[in-house]
């Protein structure tokens, strides 16, 4: 399997979208909006909805937030945060939202190499040690984002035919700043110039210092994602979130650039190495509203 | 408001209040995915469980607990119809006294919203592109096929087809351990998958778009057992091994949410975790003769695998029509 199955999947994947989306807008009517209700008399023209609760306008949002981020590569981060917003329409918040890792979980990936790992010429900068690997895989460490909130769906749900709650589905976008630790820039020429590298576990031995140094820097990426919120009362909210925060970090401290067909490695352990990753997380959260009173809309057409 | 006689109010009260027993009875307790209102009284009422007396009860609550309701109004006990009725003794003794005499009247009358689709006796067609959301190795996305034959409103029997070959690739995070961690990580190619199942309604909702369109929505657990078609990849030594597919018994359970475009058309997505014991490719590598031997290739023991997909598609159901029982 390589860059033509890519291709061919690729193929079939964007044909077999376009089928579907032809399935999906052919049968629909043009005049068929939502559900195709066309509302005629009186209500003609009516909101959808009267006395509908205005949950966000005009009120602050604190949230509390757990977070865990999926299909990690080496390190699994799990962040406390919280979220901070104003909302000054009912579809619309600004604010910002953030969180530090409690912890790092290593993969059972991470095991394997260091269990089962091994060194040669080749690949003793990448990974002097297998037993050290633990040692030089990237980390998160906090992110922060400043972020607009979308909100286009309000609505309630049911469940088992007995509760009901209020519930709105929402977006989000914004910028992200991210504190990471990863493995310190090195070079494999300039550390052999210093240390008598004669055979593998000499050079084992000059380059297993530079396993364990670490170094912390700040990226900054898109982040967007969706959620949804259930509301449990006039001013709390459980949350539901998940986040995408894509951008280049060398995960596995490992010599990655350069072309398998002649220069790699390239011997050294720098920004180069950063590889592009779709990061990703999934949350869960408290939301409390300020004032604790929502609104009620459309009242007056009501009354 | 209109002007009547105390009689033909009284006759007209138990008239409705028959009707309106007789619809709560026949309608099942399913109705009430499409009784929801946005308003106030709702939520409230869904809280307290209990209307006030003289407040209008929760549209839902009303079709969920409306054999409830119907014995309330035959007991007189709280209900608007059942006050009207009661008013009725009093009148005809006033009737006696005074003989009859026209009274206004303020009527209110509640109606139960119908189902938006009734999907019970209809089959439901489901095509979908499935993705592999844990294989960090492999991507196993997948053009699937489902057929459901709604059994009730809330619950379908049916059966799923997923083509995975020609359609997997292997990621760049394989290619990376191998070279610089020298590290074999096995992987497994698919060929097919073919799944029955049971598909249950538990959670249903509406959501309006800034408050202009209305969307039906539901969630669905999904699970049920079925056969997959995988087989290793030679990575630990592919000069010598190569393997043929082989059939896996394998579980599927799931949770999806299903948004309504029109009667028999929906849009949906959902994730889904295909359970099966894969057989890996063995890391040892015999010397000698026994390298070529076929029955050391792969691993004596057997590894859970939890294939999770999240699946997003279409549905149709057909007929594309239906007929209530009761007219509008």
């Amino acid at each position: 399997m390589g860059k033509t199955v890519t291709t061919t999947a690729m193929r079939l994947v964007l044909v077999s979208a376009a089928l579907l989306a032809g399935l999906a807008l052919g049968p629909v009517a043009p005049r068929a909006t939502a559900q195709d209700i066309q509302v005629e008399g009186p209500l003609a023209g009516a909101p959808a909805v009267i006395g509908l609760r205005i949950y966000r306008e005009m009120r602050f949002q604190i949230q509390l937030q757990g977070t865990m981020t999926l299909n990690d590569e080496f390190s699994r981060a799990i962040l406390a945060g919280g979220q901070l917003m104003f909302h000054p329409t009912d579809w619309l918040g600004i604010g910002v939202w953030g969180g530090y890792a409690l912890g790092n979980i290593d993969t059972a990936l991470t095991d394997q190499v260091a269990e089962r790992g091994q060194t040669n010429d080749v690949n003793v900068l990448s990974l002097p040690r297998p037993g050290g690997f633990t040692d030089q895989i990237g980390r998160l460490q906090w992110i922060a984002a400043p972020q607009l909130q979308f909100i286009p769906l309000r609505g309630k749900l049911g469940i088992f035919e007995k509760l009901f709650i209020d519930a709105d589905f929402y977006l989000l976008g914004g910028i992200g700043f991210i504190g990471l630790e990863e493995r310190a820039d090195a070079d494999k020429e300039a550390i052999f110039d210093r240390c008598a590298s004669a055979d593998l576990a000499m050079k084992i031995t000059c380059l297993t210092p530079t396993q364990g140094e670490r170094e912390s820097r700040v990226a900054i990426a898109p982040t967007f994602g969706a959620g949804l919120s259930l509301y449990m009362g006039d001013w709390v909210a459980m949350t539901i979130e998940w986040r995408a925060l894509p951008f280049a970090w060398n995960t596995s401290g490992t010599d990655e650039s350069g072309s398998s067909k002649g220069d790699f490695p390239d011997g050294k352990i720098d920004s180069n190495d950063q590889l592009a990753h779709f990061n990703h997380m999934f949350s869960l959260g408290f939301a409390f509203y300020l004032p604790t009173e929502p609104g009620l809309s459309h009242m007056d057409e009501d009354e | 408001m209109r002007l009547r006689s105390e009689a033909n109010v009284s006759a007209r009260a138990l008239r409705l209040a028959w009707i309106a027993a007789a619809l709560c009875c026949a309608l099942p307790q399913t109705s009430a995915a499409q009784d929801m209102s946005f308003d106030l009284n709702e939520a409230e009422a869904a809280e307290a469980e209990q209307p006030a007396e003289g407040e209008k009860p929760a549209e839902g609550e009303a079709a969920a607990e409306g054999e409830a309701g119907a014995e309330a109004s035959a007991e007189g006990g709280g209900d608007v119809l059942a006050e009207l009725t009661a008013e009725t003794g009093t009148a005809e003794a006033e009737d006696e006294a005074t003989g009859p005499r026209e009274q206004e009247v303020a009527e209110e009358i509640y109606a139960v919203q119908r189902m938006y689709v009734l999907r019970n006796g209809r089959f439901e067609l489901a095509p979908s592109l499935a993705m592999t959301v844990n294989d960090q190795y492999v991507s196993h996305p997948a053009l699937a096929v489902g057929l459901n034959y709604w059994v009730t409103n809330v619950l379908a029997v049916g059966a799923s087809f997923l083509w995975y070959q020609g359609v997997e690739s292997e990621s760049d995070l394989n290619f990376s351990v191998r070279r610089s961690a020298r590290l074999a990580v096995p992987i497994t190619e698919y060929q097919l998958g073919a799944h029955l199942n049971f598909t249950y309604v538990p959670i249903y909702g509406k959501f309006s778009m800034f408050n202009d369109s209305i969307f039906q929505w539901d969630s669905y657990l999904v699970g049920g057992v079925g056969m997959m078609r995988t087989r290793p990849v030679a990575v630990v030594d592919p000069a010598v091994r190569s393997f043929e597919f082989d059939w896996r018994v394998a579980f599927n359970a799931g949770i999806g949410i299903r948004v309504f475009l029109t009667k028999y058309l929906t849009v949906f997505g959902e994730f889904r975790d295909y359970i099966y014991l894969e057989k890996l490719e063995n890391l040892e590598v015999s010397l000698g003769a026994d390298r070529e031997e076929e029955s050391t290739w792969i691993d004596e023991n057997a590894t859970l695998t939890n294939n999770m997909s999240v699946h997003l598609g279409v549905t149709l159901f057909f007929p594309f029509g239906f007929e209530y029982r009761y007219p509008k």
